[in-house]
């Protein structure tokens, strides 16, 4: 599944939700996985950056 | 010959079934030996009476796997003899580093990507309660050893629920959260 779902963590952080092929939709498991109350973007694999050297500095954009 | 019975009330079947041929109809208590038949889209199923035991499966003569009346699945499988076996509810091995990915999973319907070596393992079907037994490995990377860590903080227990589990690569000389490429998870419940 070539989607992510991103949603902004308490800490100032982002994080981000990595589907299995466990024949639920994107937005079942975004339903399902993404706390309660969070606001959340559904986005293209490609829009993570794949440079992790600065994981944890990155933000959650509206 | 064939005989066509028509209708069923009224109609009682000897014990030992009519006749023994390939069509025979079996009796309702008795005990018949199959052999060299095919079952089409069968439901197999014990008496519902107090004398109904386990579902049995011998293999040369010797029990391969039973269903008992607690609905324990036992099997013997080179263990030595018929036993209770402990099911894995749910596994995944993914990739932490660069993109990160499941490879493979079971009951797993997502991974949570929290930050540097921080990860939420998703059950796609919630576990019966949160005393199961989980194990994480982390593998070594870049020649930087790491292990697995399974989340769990007194005062904060929603690290480890019956719908999530929160795990943990670290490195071993520091114990600094650190991303790794090859991380597995077992639940066992």
């Amino acid at each position: 599944m070539n989607k992510r779902i991103i949603y902004p963590t308490d800490d100032g952080g982002v994080a981000i939700i990595i589907p299995s092929d466990c024949g639920l939709t994107i937005e079942q498991i975004a339903a399902k996985d993404v706390p309660t109350g969070k606001p959340y973007k559904i986005v293209d694999i490609a829009d993570i950056p794949s440079d992790r050297t600065f994981r944890n500095a990155w933000e959650y954009q509206e | 010959m064939t005989t066509i019975i028509d209708g069923t009330a009224g109609v009682t079947f000897p014990a030992g079934g009519v006749g023994n041929t390939a069509s025979a109809v079996v009796g309702l208590t008795d005990t018949q030996t199959l052999t060299n038949k095919t079952l089409t889209s069968p439901t197999i199923s014990l008496l519902s009476s107090a004398s109904a035991t386990a579902l049995t499966l011998q293999s040369a003569g010797t029990n391969g796997v039973i269903i008992d009346t607690s609905q324990n699945l036992q099997f013997n499988s080179g263990y030595g003899s018929v036993a209770t076996a402990y099911g894995c509810r749910a596994w995944v091995n993914f990739n932490g580093t660069g993109t990160v990915a499941i490879r493979a999973s079971g009951n797993v319907s997502s991974i949570t990507d929290n930050g540097t070596g921080d990860y939420t393992v998703n059950f796609t079907t919630a576990l019966s309660d949160a005393n199961y037994v989980a194990s994480a490995n982390a593998s070594r990377l870049n020649d930087r050893n790491t292990f697995g860590n399974i989340g769990y903080q007194s005062t904060y227990a929603g690290n480890r629920t019956t719908t999530i589990l929160r795990v943990y690569s670290m490195t071993t000389d520091g114990f600094t959260l650190t991303d790794t490429d090859m991380f597995d998870v077992i639940v066992i419940r």
